[in-house]
């Protein structure tokens, strides 16, 4: 069989209006299936690669490849394939939807309308809530949850979904040591029974690098392309985090330490 | 007593009224709501009075004998659809502050429109233009029931087949394009039939009715309400009881009807804004006697014990 590549990305660089130049010479592919990191500080363009990846932004130079469609004009069709998460702030909140709406947002959303829920349906977005152990919260408004919950759920709306690739801005954003365990843990077993790619944006290595396969470093081009170990590297940190990056070792893992991931993580 | 209500309800426009009222209630609910979910309570005022401008522009080209064709109506339908086109530019990108900027911008523009245009029409007709924005229940004629009715169909048709994508577009317009939903379709749609719906309302029973029933009901009953399909009937409940209580009130005191109503519904979001200051004090009196645990005591004594001792030895 020939080999599937989940991004085939050359020479992109992306434009804001404004004339931000948001990505530049990015030049990487990755193996598909995957389990892909993105990492790198505030502004560094990880929402702008994904978002470009889908077509929402338009390249100025370069193309992407999303398992071989092109991002600009097979974009419906890479968004047939994906189950996507934007970072939590960008979900409005003036909508009193239940948990369960949210969660099957990623089923109905690829329905014709009216979109209404089937059993299969329902069953699906309650698995997926389990997973993240939110079953409980079925019922409950979304706007009322806290930010760590809504972060569960909306990670809940991506398992329940169909289609090979998961993207997923920031799951991690704002949430406790607990509910991080839970969210990778939950990511990393739905990785092992199913076939998919997942791809998720984080300023912090460490929660995820014992699951990941790809990391992505990225500063508005790519810093570094390849395994978890080898992007814990000191001198490639300081790169993209700056001269006070650190690397340790501990317990046979080696963890990355910036003021970007929590230190008192691993004491 | 019972003779004298007969009486009244057998009085063509006492029912016309009523029709009217409970027209205006439907359209609330099914376009107010969806408003204010967006965030998007100001454009409400921004159509009617761009629907001003337009009827101006309607009047200015019959007049002047450019293009007799052109009922005015048509110049308020075209303008609040261009309120419309204006604003969903601006949100494309699902930001409702840009979408704010916009509705002022175009309901600024359309206003000069109407004051510029009032220089070259006919001083007889102006009022005419004035007249766009005020109606009133007890002044509908049947064209304005029968323009209300089909208002009110239309509206509630494509929200029952809707709704889920408008209310996907209010809450994740990004998610859902990356699911494949042809968002922006929708979020136009929305904005569209909401603009010709205000212009039509506003039509029929005036400005200050279709300002204070859009909005006020639809902010109250988001404010208390916990599920979409509770705050679209508590909006039509309210929205209809408002106009109701002050028809029956303009018999006895002899107001507007539509005065009254306005004044009744904007009072229906105080109270639910007061209501949730109650609740939220409530549940916050609560919180304040959590169960007795004992280890925590413990071990707080304890601190204080050892923090003690450490006093003593400096
Ligand atoms: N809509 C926009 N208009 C103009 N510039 C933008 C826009 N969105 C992002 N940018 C700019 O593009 C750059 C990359 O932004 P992007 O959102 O991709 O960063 P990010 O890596 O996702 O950051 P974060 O960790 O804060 O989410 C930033 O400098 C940002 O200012
Ligand atoms: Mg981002």
């Amino acid at each position: 069989m020939e080999q599937q590549f989940l991004f085939e990305v050359e020479d992109l660089a992306v434009k804001y209006p404004n004339g931000e130049l948001a990505l530049y010479n990015v030049n990487f592919s990755i193996k598909s299936p995957t389990f892909m990191a993105i990492v790198g500080p505030n502004g560094s363009g990880k929402s702008t690669l994904l978002k470009t990846s889908l077509g929402l932004i338009k390249p100025v130079r370069g193309q992407v490849k999303v398992l071989g469609y092109d991002s600009v004009r097979e974009n419906k069709k890479i968004r047939k394939l994906v189950r996507y998460v934007p970072q939590r702030d960008r979900i409005g909140l003036s909508v009193p939807l239940k948990v369960k709406d949210v969660v099957l947002m990623s089923r109905l959303l690829k329905k014709p309308p009216p979109r209404f829920a089937s059993s299969k349906d329902n069953e699906m977005a309650r698995e997926s809530l389990k997973r993240v152990n939110m079953a409980d919260l079925w019922d409950r408004p979304f706007p009322e949850l806290s930010g760590g919950q809504r972060q569960r759920v909306l990670v809940a709306r991506a398992l329940a979904g169909d289609g090979p690739i998961l993207m997923l801005d920031e799951p991690l954003a704002g949430t406790d040591h607990e509910s991080q365990d839970m969210i990778v843990e939950a990511l990393g077993d739905y990785r092992s029974e199913h076939e998919v790619n997942i791809v998720m944006v984080t300023h912090d290595l460490n929660p995820i690098h014992t699951l990941v396969q790809d990391v992505l470093l990225l500063k508005n081009t790519v810093v570094g392309v390849g395994t978890p170990c080898d992007m814990m590297d000191v001198d490639l940190l300081k790169k993209i985090y700056g001269p006070t990056a650190k690397v340790v070792e501990y317990a046979g893992h080696k963890y990355c330490v910036t003021h970007d991931s929590g230190v008192d993580r691993h004491d | 007593m019972i003779d004298i209500l007969i009486e009244v309800l057998s009085i063509p426009f006492v029912q016309r009224a009523l029709i009217g009222a409970l027209l205006i209630a439907i359209v609330a609910s099914a376009s107010g709501t969806f408003l204010v979910f967006r965030g998007l309570s100001f454009m409400t005022s921004g159509v009617a009075h761009a629907a001003l401008g337009g009827a101006a522009l309607g009047l200015f080209l019959q007049h002047s004998g450019l293009v007799p064709w052109f009922d005015p109506i048509i110049g308020a339908l075209l303008f609040s659809v261009f309120v419309a086109l204006v604003t969903g530019y601006a949100g494309e990108t699902g930001m409702t502050q840009k979408m704010e900027v916009a509705v002022g911008v175009s309901f600024a523009l359309s206003m000069s429109i109407a004051v510029f245009l009032m220089y070259y029409i006919p001083p007889t007709q102006v009022p005419q233009i004035w007249g766009y924005l005020i109606g009133d229940l007890l002044l509908l004629d049947n064209f304005d029931i029968v323009l209300l009715a089909i208002t009110a169909i239309v509206l509630v048709l494509i929200t029952l087949v809707f709704n889920k994508e408008f209310i996907y577009v209010s809450v994740d317009m990004e998610g859902s394009i990356c699911h494949g939903m042809n968002a922006r379709a929708y979020h136009y749609l929305m904005l569209i039939t909401s603009a010709l719906a205000i212009a039509l309302a506003t039509k029929a029973v005036g400005a200050i009715l279709v300002y204070a029933i859009m909005v006020a009901p639809a902010a109250a009953a988001s404010e208390l309400i916990k599920s979409i399909r509770g705050i679209f009937i508590a909006v039509f409940v309210i929205a209809l009881l408002s106009e109701l209580m002050g028809l029956v009130a303009s018999f006895t005191v002899n107001a507007s009807p539509s005065a009254i109503a306005g004044i009744l519904a904007a009072f229906s979001y105080v109270i639910a804004m007061q209501i949730k200051k109650l609740r939220d004090r409530v549940s916050i009196d609560l919180d304040q006697f959590p169960q007795h645990d004992e280890e925590a005591t413990l071990v707080l004594r304890e601190a204080l014990d050892t923090s003690a001792h450490e006093g003593h030895d400096h």
